[in-house]
Formats: structure tokens, C-alpha cells, sequence
């Protein structure tokens, strides 16, 4: 007999920390001097330490410390810009942290550009204390913002599946973790598989795959309350979630008639439309930024490639969209539509590649041996992937830009990233 | 023509907020936003149908036990496991009341959602060769664990050939 047991509780901080390793910046970044913040002592060194490691992880950042700089400025009325033009610096950042004891943290910022030689950004970011880490990375994602015009990912969140041998059983474990891989917190907790972890598009609910029944289901959970249910109650194989734009759809895989097939599941009245019809492996589906289109693997050219589906038009064949080599799998859409993510199998290695749709090749964009499950940044600028290094499951991350880090876990294996909306 | 003025008029105005943009200090003012996180908890009890454990038949004194082995992303089954499926078909045969699982497996090598669609074609693969020797399908059942539970650890041929498998039990 089969016996479930289920709890729910507050979600507590696990103890098996992601740690940040920056492998590799990109080749022309954006130099900014960070001065020590003020204000609150205790504190404001913790701050300063998020934004410079936010601001780096991006891979569009060089950053230069206090300790880089010749003369240090308290008051920004009296800065020297043509000093700092001559150490190459493009930007200027004054911080100040206020603490007001347990009631509110607030921080204050200031840009200042030393080629228009002028302050362009005054903000001020707050919130309570014990959401310190998220503080600093609004922060930092308001520097990116101001100066790349493009919105930052730092207060964003990712997924991921953790998996720790005991010695007479495996834990599985559905992670959420901020963008840098801190303040870790469980989501679920099982001792069977959980793989293809996805967010909804508001980042309110979460939808997995987990084998707790015995075979594979897809289930959705709410991340405040830990509410979850079975997406589609049926006897048959269920997997590869994955929400529409609008959060109204889910496409999935149903294996009714004993072969993959994608289907798409209206959650209002759980009708299914199914979109492939095919005697190979039609999985792993993603919807296109404008929700028109589906983009899937499928087994029917003899081995897998990528197909495009448009959903507007009736009856329509699918578009392959992937000619080189014989292992083109998992792919999203990059979120500004100009192409899309996959696996590529490359001689015996698997690889994240980068196809434009204005291309007729694909772009390698990692060079391990075992790369796959890439998940790209709201923003298009970073992919998370997973990797293996000695037999070990981590996290990897490669920036368009060519900047690379790595987010090894302490104990276990990570692995099955995916990356949350803006949050902010 | 009414077109081309709209756009004359939308490009002054963003040349407007471009130069509105260059020429004040951006001001902003933001509250932090966290939502609460509840975890869950499932814990399945074993009743020995784990895939990696075998099913205790030595009760019947039958036992349908095997394993067959398939070449990287393929599902086509080898001389060697029609052999090892024709013994099957016999123990099947004399004992028409056994019925039994066939777990698909993958090697680690590609992706998971893929691995577990292959999982589950390897299974068919041998549900299907034991259908055309006369067994009945509701005797068979199918299932796929894809990629997550190798039978060897490693990222080498030798494991990954071990873990391309159908279990049958």
C-alpha cells in the first residue's frame, strides 16, 4: 500500500547554499567606481557587497572599489569627473544606507555619468529589514536599468531540483532561489524525482513534474499558501509543462495513446486541445512571447529537432526549424522573439546554442560536455543552464555579452533551472 | 498620408523624452515587494515498486524478471533482448495470470523531458514485441522513468549503455 503523506509549512531556509563563482566577464563592460556606502554601518558594507557582485554577475560591469580609487568623494557636489574619465571610469555610484531599526531600511543611490558630467539617477529604494538581500538588488537593477536601458534581472528568482543521496534513499527537492542563488527556500520536499520546474507568467504559481504517484504528473503550486493540485487527473503518463503568456493555458505532454503528444490544457475548464499527431516523440513544448506559437521537440525526422506550430492558423503543418547535426532539444523562445535557446549536440557533446531567426546557423554559447535545461532571463541577457563537472549536477550561467558564472551547490546535485518573470 | 504624420509626430516626441531624459537627473522611489513561501512535503512509502527494486513474485514461483538494452536515442529492440523476450513470452504463456510492468529507462546524455518520452517508447518497444507473440495488453504495463534512475552512476559509455534500458518485473 501506497501511503502519502503531505505536509505544509512556512517555507524555512535550506542549508545547502548555492555558491556564486564568476568564471569570466565580458569583453568590453561598462566601467563604475562604487564608493563605500554610508550610513548604517552595520549594514551598509552587506549592500555594497550585493550590488558590486549583482552589477559583475551580468557580465556588463567592471567595477571599481574604494580601494581602486585615488580620492575618495563624501560630497557629490564636488566631484572630480575628469579625474575619474582619466581611470577609464563611465559611471559613478554613491550609496547611503538609513536603518531605522526593525521598523524600516531604506537606500538611497545616486548615478553619476563623468562624460555628461552630471548626476542622472537619484533614487531611493525601500523596504523592511530582514528583506535586506532584495533591497540591494533593486538597487542594482535600477543601476543596470539607467545605464543599459534595459530592465535588470537581480530581484528576479529562479527554480531548480536538488537531489541529495542519503544513504538508503534519495531526497528530491524543488528550490527557489534568489537570482544569485541565495536565500534559498524549499518549495517541495519528496523522495521521488521532480524534474521540469516552470513558472507561471505573474511568478505566483509554479507547475513541475513529480513522480510521488508512481508515475509522472505535472502539478501546479501556488508559492505563497503551498497549495498545490494535479493539473489533469487521468490514468495516463503526464509531463513537460509549460504556461502561456497570458497564464490561461498550459501546454503539456499527455502520453494517452502510449506515445508523446503535445496537448494544450485550458485551466479555466481543464478542456484539452491536443496539437500533435504523430507516431515519433512530440514533447517539450514553450510558447512564443505573443502566445501565437509553440515551439516543440519531435523524434519524426528520425532523431530530435525543433518544430514551430502556429496556433492562429487551422490545420497547419509543423515548421522545422533546426537543420544541423543530429540533437537539437529543449528550446524557448528568447522573450524579444528574435530567436530561440536549445540543446545542441555537438560530436559527443551537448551544448546550450543560440539560433537567430535571421541566421541559417547556430551559435554554441557553452563548451562543457553534458549542458542541457537552459532557461533565459526575463530581460534575454543571461541563460541558466545545468552542467555536470566531476559526475556533480550544478548550475551554470552564460550572458550574451560572453560573461560566464557558475552556481555549484555546497552538498547534492542541482540541476532543471528556470527563471522567473520581473518581480520588481 | 495621414499615417506618415502620425509617425513625424510620434518620432518629435520621443526625440522630446530622449532629450528630456538628457538633460534632468532621473528620480525614482521604489518599496520592496517579497511574497511568503509555504513548502510542501510528499513522502511516498515503498511497497516495493521502486524501479530499481524487483517485485517480489517468489510467491507465485514465477518470476518474469529482465532487462534489455538499447543504443543511444533508439528504441528498436537487439537480437539479444528478442531472446531475452522470448523467454518472457514462454513464462507468460504458462502463467496466464501474471501480469507485468516494463519501466523504460535513459542514459543521462540529452535532455529529461526527451528521456522520458524515449523511456516510455523503449517500454512500448517491448510491450508491443510481446502483443505480436500473443500476450494480452492489459497484461502489460508501461511506464517511463526516463533519465532519472540510473542503475549505474558516471558519465561514461560503459554506464550510459547500462542505464539505456527496459526493466521488466
Amino acid at each position: 500500500m501506497k501511503k502519502l503523506i503531505l505536509l505544509i509549512f512556512l517555507a524555512f531556509n535550506a542549508q545547502s547554499e548555492l555558491v556564486l563563482e564568476i568564471t569570466k566577464s565580458s569583453n568590453d563592460p561598462y566601467k563604475i567606481a562604487i564608493h563605500d556606502f554610508l550610513g548604517a554601518k552595520d549594514i551598509a558594507p552587506f549592500i555594497e557587497s550585493i550590488v558590486k557582485a549583482d552589477l559583475i554577475r551580468t557580465g556588463e560591469f567592471d567595477v571599481l572599489g574604494s580601494e581602486d580609487l585615488l580620492s575618495d568623494i563624501r560630497n557629490d557636489g564636488l566631484i572630480n569627473y575628469k579625474g575619474y574619465r582619466l581611470l577609464g571610469v563611465d559611471f559613478i555610484l554613491i550609496g547611503k544606507v538609513i536603518n531605522e531599526g526593525d521598523s524600516s531600511l531604506t537606500i538611497e543611490y545616486a548615478i553619476h555619468d563623468t562624460s555628461k558630467e552630471k548626476k542622472i539617477r537619484s533614487s531611493k529604494v525601500y523596504g523592511i529589514p530582514n528583506k535586506t538581500r532584495q533591497l540591494a538588488h533593486y538597487v542594482s537593477d535600477g543601476i543596470y536599468e539607467e545605464i543599459t536601458d534595459l530592465p535588470g534581472v537581480a530581484s528576479t528568482k529562479m527554480l531548480y531540483v536538488s537531489e541529495v543521496d542519503r544513504s538508503s534513499s534519495k531526497i528530491f527537492r524543488l528550490m527557489m532561489s534568489d537570482s544569485d542563488g541565495m536565500n534559498e527556500q524549499v518549495l517541495l520536499r519528496s523522495n521521488k524525482p521532480i524534474i521540469s520546474p516552470t513558472w507561471s507568467p505573474d511568478s505566483k504559481r509554479v507547475a513541475y513534474v513529480s513522480f510521488e504517484t508512481g508515475m509522472a504528473k505535472v502539478f501546479i503550486q501556488n508559492i505563497a499558501t503551498g497549495s498545490r493540485e494535479i493539473a489533469l487527473e487521468n490514468k495516463y503518463q503526464i509531463s513537460s509543462p509549460s504556461f502561456s503568456p497570458d497564464g490561461k493555458y498550459l501546454s503539456l505532454t499527455l502520453y494517452q495513446d502510449g506515445n508523446a503528444e503535445i496537448y494544450i490544457l485550458d485551466l479555466s475548464n481543464k478542456n484539452l486541445t491536443r496539437l500533435t499527431n504523430h507516431y515519433a516523440i512530440d514533447t517539450e513544448s514553450s510558447w512564443s512571447p505573443d502566445g501565437k506559437k509553440i515551439l516543440f521537440t519531435s523524434g519524426r525526422s528520425g532523431s530530435p529537432q525543433l518544430y514551430e506550430i502556429n496556433l492562429l492558423k487551422f490545420n497547419n503543418k509543423p515548421r522545422r526549424l533546426t537543420f544541423d547535426g543530429n540533437y537539437n532539444a529543449k528550446a524557448s523562445y528568447m522573450p524579444n522573439n528574435e530567436g530561440i535557446v536549445f540543446v545542441h549536440r555537438s560530436g559527443n557533446e551537448f551544448q546550450i546554442a543560440l539560433k537567430y531567426f535571421n541566421e541559417n546557423f547556430s551559435r554554441p554559447l557553452t563548451e562543457s560536455k553534458l549542458d542541457e535545461s537552459p532557461s533565459i532571463s526575463p530581460n534575454g541577457n543571461v541563460i541558466i543552464y545545468a552542467i555536470k563537472e566531476q559526475d556533480q549536477g550544478m548550475l551554470a550561467g552564460v550572458t550574451l555579452s560572453g560573461a560566464k558564472f557558475k552556481l555549484p551547490a555546497t552538498s547534492g546535485e542541482v540541476r532543471e533551472p528556470s527563471w522567473s518573470g520581473y518581480l520588481r | 498620408m495621414k499615417k506618415l504624420v502620425k509617425k513625424k509626430i510620434t518620432l518629435l516626441i520621443s526625440f522630446i523624452l530622449v532629450t528630456v531624459s538628457c538633460s534632468t537627473t532621473n528620480v525614482t522611489e521604489e518599496a520592496v515587494y517579497e511574497s511568503v513561501v509555504s513548502s510542501v512535503e510528499v513522502s511516498v512509502d515503498e511497497d516495493k515498486s521502486s524501479p530499481n527494486e524487483l517485485n517480489d513474485y517468489s510467491a507465485k514461483a514465477v518470476i518474469a524478471n529482465a532487462v534489455v538494452y538499447f543504443d543511444f536515442d533508439q528504441y528498436s529492440l537487439s537480437n539479444k533482448s528478442i531472446q531475452t523476450l522470448r523467454s518472457i513470452v514462454k513464462v507468460m504463456k504458462d502463467n496466464e495470470d501474471l501480469e507485468i510492468t516494463v519501466s523504460g529507462h535513459a542514459d543521462e546524455r540529452g535532455t529529461r523531458e526527451y528521456n522520458l518520452a524515449l523511456g516510455q517508447r523503449r517500454g512500448k518497444a517491448v510491450r508491443d514485441y510481446l502483443m505480436l507473440n500473443g500476450i494480452s495488453k492489459n497484461r502489460i504495463n508501461v511506464k517511463s522513468y526516463g533519465e532519472e534512475y540510473p542503475l549505474v552512476k558516471g558519465s561514461n559509455e560503459s554506464s550510459w549503455a547500462k542505464n539505456r534500458r527496459a526493466e521488466i518485473n
